[in-house]
């Protein structure tokens, strides 16, 4: 009878093991992978470079809207910035892509253009349509905007592996992922 | 005399509140651009004002080369979206529509609010109207969807004077005595000749359209993919111009 109490006990121990390996601490899901979406991540400062390339660039989603002039500007949330020539209606097209991570809101006052890398503020000097570039940044104002921005979480709906909260998400790749986060 | 005295003041008054009417349909002239209704950030005078859900951020852009962060208050107001019209923000939110005045344009105060039922609502303004769309949703929330019209002359109380249901409508904009509104079929567009009872001119078919910027003449619209033009030279009723997709 002790015998089959031991191996009770035993094997109420070992199942308790199931509960403990993954760090969103949820127990059902923890033994299943899925095909879902893989953060990919990198340095602040790599994380926050501005980049810009003079060609259109195919969107990988449509965010807000922002015209000045003879230029539309599309926010592609979490990626960048397209700029749309509009001089004329009939004619308008893509001309350029402003990368910046973790963007997600633009205005525009005075041939700059004010936009969020995650949580820092950054002015892009727009006056050359062939070389757009930051001109200034202030670090750190729209804290909520950090670890909340568009690229926090994936481009699609479906599991996705929940990003850290001590890294900068740059994008996202599709892996075998731990079901621990949905949308 | 005193019965000509009357009519000449009413006059006057008739014409400035027709004015005022005027909202943010030329574009060109202006040293800061336009954008949509669900907008986020929006530069007034030397100040940016942008909104994350429960924080109102208050950067000095006076000097572009130096920006200064003047301010960040903190909100329990689940924050949407955000306007500006002259002294005034206009903030939406889950739980409503929240007037701030930014006479001390570092430090915006609240001066008015109206509530509602949880929903996503952006919001367009001038000086007695306002417009918000609310959509009620599992996302949002379960207010009743429509277009609210609010008198906000007196902005520490607006008073709504209409509600238009409509299926999942999102964001708007206003071309002199046009209303524009998107929802999930399409936009719509609305008389507002009479500024607190829209009428319905018009609706133009289509899969989701999310936002609006009247620019000038020209209608921008944020679809699912991708921008449309549309050429509003008469303003209820626009004609398509083109689609810029990939």
């Amino acid at each position: 009878m002790r015998k089959y109490l031991w191996l009770l006990m035993a094997w109420t121990l070992t199942s308790c093991w199931k509960y403990t390996n993954n760090n969103t601490g949820d127990p059902a899901y923890t033994s299943q992978k899925v095909w879902g979406y893989k953060p990919v991540y990198a340095t602040e400062s790599a994380a926050k470079k501005i980049s810009y390339l003079a060609s259109s660039q195919i969107a990988v989603s449509y965010g807000n809207i922002y015209a000045f002039r003879n230029y539309i500007f599309q926010i592609d949330p979490g990626f960048g910035i397209h700029v749309i020539d509009n001089s004329t209606p009939s004619l308008a097209h893509k001309i350029g892509f402003i990368t910046v991570r973790g963007c997600s809101q633009i205005s525009i006052k005075n041939d700059k253009l004010y936009t969020n890398s995650y949580d820092d503020l950054v002015v892009l000097d727009f006056s050359d349509l062939q070389n757009v570039h930051e001109y200034s940044r202030l670090n750190g104002v729209f804290t909520e905007y950090k670890f909340g921005s568009p690229i926090s979480t994936p481009p699609g709906r479906g599991y996705y592996e929940c990003p850290s909260y001590d890294r900068l998400v740059t994008g996202w790749v599709m892996d075998s992922v731990y079901t621990s986060c949905y949308q | 005399m005193k019965k000509a005295s009357f009519f000449l003041l009413a006059a006057v008054l008739v014409i400035v509140a027709c004015e005022k009417n005027d909202t943010n349909a030329n574009s060109s002239s202006t040293s800061t651009g336009k954008g949509g209704s669900l907008a986020r950030f929006t530069i007034i005078g030397n100040y940016l004002y942008a909104v994350s859900s429960h924080y109102l951020y208050t950067v000095d852009v006076s000097n572009p080369s130096n920006p200064v962060k003047s301010g960040q208050s903190a909100l329990n107001f689940d924050m949407e979206t955000i306007y500006s019209y002259k002294n005034r923000l206009f903030i939406g939110s889950r739980t409503g529509l929240y007037i701030y005045s930014i006479d001390t344009p570092s430090e915006p105060r609240l001066i008015g609010e109206a509530k509602h039922g949880r929903s996503c609502d952006p919001v367009v303004a001038n000086d007695s109207v306002s417009y918000s769309t609310l959509k009620g949703n599992t996302y949002c929330g379960p207010a009743t969807s429509g277009l609210y019209v609010y008198d906000v002359k007196n902005l520490s109380q607006p008073v709504l004077k209409k509600t238009i249901t409509m299926n999942d409508p999102l964001g708007l904009g206003i071309a002199d005595s046009a209303l524009y509104v998107c929802y999930t079929e399409g936009l719509k567009v609305y008389s507002i000749k009479n500024a607190y009872d829209p009428v319905e001119m018009k609706t133009i078919p289509g899969t989701d359209f999310a936002d609006v910027i009247p620019y000038d003449n020209i209608l921008i619209c944020w679809t699912n993919g991708g921008i449309s033009l549309y050429d509003i030279t008469d303003r209820l009723n626009p004609a398509f111009i083109k689609k810029i997709t990939d």
